[in-house]
């Protein structure tokens, strides 16, 4: 009984941070890391790719909360 | 974003391009672009992928209802696809870090 308990124990410990990881989002891009590539639409509606960049600009990514945002 | 704008000018001087990501959608952005004078790309991520992607979704309490967004968060990203530096939050609403990085490797290079 006392190692089936244990046994429990343990597995909770375990896989409880892999649970986690699972439910919440992906982990944060830090310094050091490749860029995550995408394809998205800006306001005239034409795609743009972070791939597009590579090889010729740097690229500050810019992310804001939403557009008529004060700042 | 009306900051950025302000700092085009110096960031493409260093070889940056600026790109804006929210989930707007592009009409709300194009709006938002011609009223405030921006030239840079406002990039529409609906779905919220890309933010989800890079860590940095938030849901807004907002009149009771919550809101998803992005968090205020700037990479710079050098022309091999790394992260060479980043702010978030509060941090990032100001570029004039950014711009400085961008100069110095501006410089290195």
């Amino acid at each position: 009984m006392q190692r089936v308990s244990i046994a429990l124990l343990l597995a909770y410990f375990l896989l409880t941070p892999v649970a986690r990881a699972q439910i919440g989002s992906a982990p944060e891009v830090k310094v050091g890391d490749l860029a995550p590539d995408f394809t998205l639409v800006d306001q005239n509606g034409k795609p743009r790719s972070l791939h597009d960049y590579k090889g010729k600009k740097n690229v500050a990514l810019a992310f804001y909360v939403w557009a008529f945002s004060s700042d | 974003m009306r900051s950025f704008q302000q700092n085009v000018g110096k960031l493409e001087a260093a070889d940056t391009q600026v790109l804006g990501v929210s989930m707007d959608n592009p009409f709300a952005n194009k709006v938002f672009a011609d009223e405030n004078g921006v030239t840079f790309p406002l990039l529409s991520d609906i779905g919220g992928n890309v933010i989800r992607e890079y860590g940095i979704y938030k849901e807004y309490d907002q009149f009771h209802t919550k809101i998803p967004a992005a968090r205020r968060a700037t990479y710079l990203i050098d022309t091999n696809g790394k992260v060479v530096a980043m702010q978030v939050d509060t941090d990032a609403v100001d570029p004039t870090k950014t711009v400085r990085a961008c100069e110095r490797r501006k410089l290195k290079g």
